[in-house]
């Protein structure tokens, strides 16, 4: 093989078909993967929307975009959207702001930080549905800790179905989401806190800044990065967050306490085309809120310099 | 060389990834026949898990029938729906499926008729109301497996305690009885009314039966929102759930839970099948079963339910089938399984052997209750997904009964026209 390619290229001189092929067999792997797991499987998301497939499973030919038309004339739908961005919203700015404190904390010096910043990672490395499942059972209206010490504390008068009711399970699944969420947004901004320079506060220092200053004029601008990171990559997670919901309610009662992608495992039950046309404007959202976070972000970014 | 080297390592990859889609069963050269059965879980723990079951009778089959093996594969009740439809679309059908519904399938023409894959004797052998069941537009398809039918459960002592002397007979009996336990016994949920995902469908139709409603009427049409049935949820709701005479949430409270909470005796009253029986006493609940309460009196027929044995057509192998299901069905087989998890035969042999034996003392209201049972309306191709859409959102019915019925009969009725 080598000759012939030397051959058509009579020119050149040294290594021969390996260099021709340029990047490619670095990057063709990588390639390679992410068309077989990412590209392949959206294909087959969208072209599943566009069938009729029976409860049995048996496809019945094309359905044109009346799944589409089906998915946004149910009536569950605007109300597990705004359930969605509240969802969203909620969770992640509560992490960002607790998290922000916590990785703060730890950027302290004190005794037995070495044994809290292990204690941070102990929500991160336990299973999602673990958790929530423990949760789950903690909240539990006959039998649930949580229940019993609340009450023993004088918080509520007996013990309450909490997840069985959407206006209190909404507020325990964000606790949940938070929970879980905080270790690696603390350990980014963590690692963001870090690397900022010494040099840099001493001279805040030398012109006299107070701490908020130095906190608001130094800290946040240089941590920037750190918390973009977080942020967007918190916006993917809590948006698709999918164990937490479906252990604790699956959604119930009806879609009352279901996010868009929780509807989505819902609609599957019934109508698996309908179910994939939920999973593409899911994955349409996300890009979209994605760019729409990132260019906000740049544009601040410039407005700065 | 790199290069060929390279694209050798994808091909391989590509290869490995998609070796796993490509299983087929089938004759191999020396006649040989892998039968693929695919079967529900009925056990609740490893030690009585069906494998052990299915996996006997198999083997005794294969010891009867050299050339057919069986390959078994059981699978539990909350994944086999989904794993079912997988192997469907994935085209790796199985042969013979037992599992909760069968219209579906008929719909899209997959399956063998009865008549094709059971051999005379054994199809007599069913009990007709079951029989029947299993049919759609007058053929059948549908083989009953094992059934179950419901009764109304409740705590002798708890009655006791609330100074009760009689099972309620009518829902204001019930409803008497439920406000006397929550004033004497508190700490007990007088009445367990389950309208979570897990059994919506059959919870509610009970007490549509109860007003004289139901799912649909005599020509076949759904009636999900009919007059009886939203007044039913209405009594529900002023009756039951408003005064806190049940769970606080029934649209998220699943059957499991009402069971459980009844074996531990924190529940005075439910509706409940012959598996209560046994948790009841595993609890040491002291129970009584009666007729379900209707409105104006018991119930004359409550709601049957079946679980279902079906064969594909997709793998040929329709004489296979046959040998196999007539195995299985003979009265050996399907007694044990009964025994086993105290289920209700769907046989004529084995019933009678249960009723005779005497061993089965609990399960005797239930056999009575058999001949008279309504069913589902199993044999509508688009039962199973409007099932799907009750179990979602028919429990919220007793928060507003008649928007939440209104806009579940909208979805069956897109389901019909969708078929």
């Amino acid at each position: 093989m080598s000759t012939t390619s030397s051959a058509t290229r009579p020119g050149r001189k040294g290594p021969g078909g390996l260099a021709r092929l340029g990047p490619l067999p670095w990057i063709g792997p990588a390639t390679l993967l992410i068309v077989l797991v990412v590209l392949w499987p959206v294909y087959e998301m969208v072209r599943t929307s566009f069938l009729k497939i029976s409860s049995s499973g048996f496809v019945r030919g094309s359905a044109g975009t009346d799944k589409y038309k089906q998915l946004f004339e149910d009536p569950a739908l605007p109300s597990v959207v705004v359930s969605t961005v509240m969802w969203t919203i909620v969770v992640v700015t509560t992490t960002m702001v607790i998290s922000l404190a916590l990785a703060q904390l730890f950027n302290q010096r004190f005794p037995g930080r070495r044994v809290t910043r292990w204690a941070l990672i102990a929500p991160w490395a336990a299973s999602l549905v673990m958790t929530a499942i423990g949760f789950k059972w903690m909240l539990n209206q006959t039998s649930g800790v949580l229940n019993t010490v609340m009450k023993d504390l004088g918080l509520i008068d007996g013990p309450k179905d909490w997840l069985g009711d959407p206006s209190t399970a909404w507020p325990w699944m964000m606790f949940v989401a938070v929970f879980v969420s905080l270790p690696f947004t603390t350990y980014t901004l963590l690692a963001g806190l870090q690397t900022i320079p010494t040099e840099v506060y001493e001279a805040a220092k030398v012109d006299g800044t107070n701490t908020w200053q130095t906190y608001l004029r130094i800290t946040l601008p240089l941590l920037r990065p750190a918390l973009l990171v977080g942020m967007v990559i918190n916006l993917i997670n809590v948006f698709n967050s999918f164990p937490i919901i479906w252990s604790m309610t699956r959604g119930g009662p009806d879609s009352d306490t279901a996010t868009t992608t929780v509807f989505m495992y819902q609609l599957k039950n019934a109508d698996i085309g309908q179910s994939a046309a939920m999973s593409v404007v899911n994955f349409a959202l996300v890009v979209v809120m994605v760019v729409l976070f990132l260019k906000a972000a740049r544009w601040n970014q410039e407005e700065n310099r | 060389m790199n290069k060929r080297m390279f694209v050798a390592a994808c091909t391989i990859g590509v290869l490995t990834l998609t070796a796993c889609g490509g299983k087929d069963g089938g004759a191999s050269a020396n006649g040989e026949v892998t039968l693929k059965l695919v079967a529900a879980d009925y056990g609740d723990k490893a030690s009585n898990s069906s494998t052990a079951y299915w996996n006997d009778v198999a083997q005794r089959f294969t010891a009867a029938n050299p050339k057919i093996k069986v390959d078994v594969q059981v699978i539990n009740w909350n994944d086999i729906d989904s794993q079912v439809k997988t192997m469907i679309q994935s085209g790796n059908v199985p042969d013979v499926l037992q599992t909760g519904g069968y219209a579906d399938k008929v719909a899209d023409d997959l399956l063998y008729k009865a008549d094709e894959v059971l051999s005379e004797p054994t199809r007599k052998n069913l009990i007709d109301s079951f029989a029947k069941a299993g049919e759609v537009d007058g053929t059948q398809y549908g083989i009953p497996f094992v059934s179950s039918a419901r009764a109304f459960f409740y705590n002798k002592t708890l009655f006791a305690k609330a100074g009760i002397t009689e099972a309620p007979r009518n829902w204001d009996e019930l409803k008497a009885a439920a406000q006397k336990i929550k004033a004497k016994v508190p700490g007990v949920t007088p009445y367990a009314l389950p309208l979570g995902p897990e059994e919506a469908q059959g919870e509610s139709l009970i007490w549509e039966l109860g007003n004289g409603g139901g799912y649909t009427d005599a020509k076949g049409g759904y009636t999900l929102d009919a007059k009886a049935n939203v007044e039913a949820f209405s009594w529900l709701k002023t009756n039951l759930v408003g005064p806190g005479l049940t769970y606080a949430n029934p649209a998220t409270t699943d059957r499991k839970t009402a069971f459980a909470d009844f074996a531990a005796g924190k529940t005075a009253m439910l509706n409940g099948h012959p598996s209560l029986i046994q948790m009841s006493k595993d609890g040491k609940v002291d129970y009584g079963v009666a007729p379900i309460p209707g409105k104006s009196g018991p119930l004359a027929s409550t709601l049957g339910v079946a679980d279902w044995m079906m064969a594909f057509k997709d793998g040929g192998h329709k004489e296979e089938v046959r040998k196999f299901l007539d195995f299985a069905y003979s009265k050996e087989n399907t007694l044990k399984f009964d025994e086993t998890y105290n289920l209700m035969p769907v046989t004529e042999d084995t019933l009678k052997e249960m009723t005779a034996n005497g061993k089965h003392k609990d399960l005797e209201p239930f056999f009575t209750l058999l001949p008279n049972a309504v069913f589902y309306p199993l044999g509508d191709t688009t039962w199973d997904a409007v099932s799907a859409e009750i179990k979602k959102s028919g429990g919220t019915a007793v928060n507003d009964p008649a928007k939440v019925l209104g806009e579940l009969q909208k979805k069956a009725e897109a389901a019909v026209a969708d078929q």
